[in-house]
């Protein structure tokens, strides 16, 4: 018996949920961004199974383009991350509260 | 084989991911999310994906990762705290609503038909993804360089220390600081009053330098 596609489904939605809790529950904004990237990566794992599995080179590609995303998306919020931190000395994200009304 | 393989590595990303919640301090989180990363590597390669693989591994595990521990270590976070939130009702509500949600995705992901199989393919390979990429992909791939140009300049605009300013200077949002050595190169060099400013000439005129350029225009 071989790995089914569904097989590769749940592990993928299985990490994806899990990155949704770790955004939901976590506090500090670096260990938010890396539940982030699980997600991402997640759904990287839906597209290359099933890329694989339907010999489509598309979803490849596209995987390919959502690492590059990822990769900007680190350095912009690394960036921020470091904005945050020198503005307020903390990476608490309840602290960040300015714009909350 | 191939589903014992499976078993490892998708039991290595479940488990790394619930740790990289789990972990309060920040460190061990990058350290799990690196194992989720290999995990995820090596299912590609069953996937038939080399190049996806190594992608993987050299963009994620090695560059973002290196760059969220670098700044891990250069913030020099400290372990969150551990605090009380009220859940009450919530709890069993979380509980129906996620296995509801669990026995959709159950219910769809074991109705779902026919199964295709994993066939031999050149799908994964470096060079059918190349000749995709570089032909009928070609303006993705070039938007995608775009984007990266852009978030190498916002990441140097976000991340820059713009404080070289004097203890006593004052900043005022809008306004622009500029020494007097910056306007009037006559002037010497080691004056360094601070002044408020919209623009150029604003600043010319408070310190009393007369604008040159703006004189032989008129």
């Amino acid at each position: 018996m071989e790995p089914q596609l569904s097989w590769y489904l749940a592990l993928s939605a299985l990490l994806f949920t899990i990155g949704v809790v770790g955004v939901i529950i976590k506090r500090n904004v670096i260990a938010m961004f890396m539940c982030i990237e699980l997600m991402l990566n997640a759904v990287n794992l839906t597209f290359v199974a099933f890329a694989s599995f339907f010999q489509d080179v598309t979803g490849q590609l596209f995987v390919f383009i959502v690492m590059t995303v990822a990769a900007a998306e680190a350095a912009v919020g690394l960036g921020i991350i470091i904005a945050i931190f020198r503005n307020r000395e903390s990476l608490d994200v309840d602290d960040a509260s300015i714009l909350k009304l | 084989m191939l589903v014992l393989l499976f078993i490892i590595f998708g039991g290595l990303a479940i488990g790394c991911a619930i740790n990289v919640v789990a972990q309060r301090n920040p460190l061990y989180c990058a350290i799990s999310l690196i194992g989720v990363f290999m995990s995820l590597a090596c299912l590609y390669l069953m996937l038939a994906a080399p190049f996806i693989a190594a992608v993987q591994i050299i963009v994620y595990a090695g560059a973002i990762m290196v760059l969220v521990v670098f700044v891990i270590m250069l913030l020099n976070v400290d372990e969150e705290e551990r605090r009380n939130i009220r859940m009450g009702l919530l709890v069993p509500a979380a509980v129906i609503l996620a296995a509801a949600l669990i026995g959709e995705v159950a219910f769809v992901l074991w109705s779902v038909s026919p199964n295709p199989t994993l066939q031999p393919s050149d799908v994964g390979l470096t060079n059918s993804i190349g000749s995709a990429l570089f032909t009928s992909y070609l303006l993705p791939f070039e938007i995608t360089s775009i984007l990266l140009l852009m978030a190498i300049v916002g990441a140097m605009t976000l991340a820059r220390r713009t404080e070289v300013l004097p203890p006593g200077a004052r900043v005022v949002p809008g306004a622009q600081l500029l020494a007097v050595s910056d306007l009037d190169p006559s002037a010497s060099h080691d004056v360094q009053t601070p002044i408020k400013s919209d623009s150029s000439a604003e600043a010319a005129q408070i310190l009393g330098i007369v604008d040159r350029d703006q004189s032989k225009r008129d």
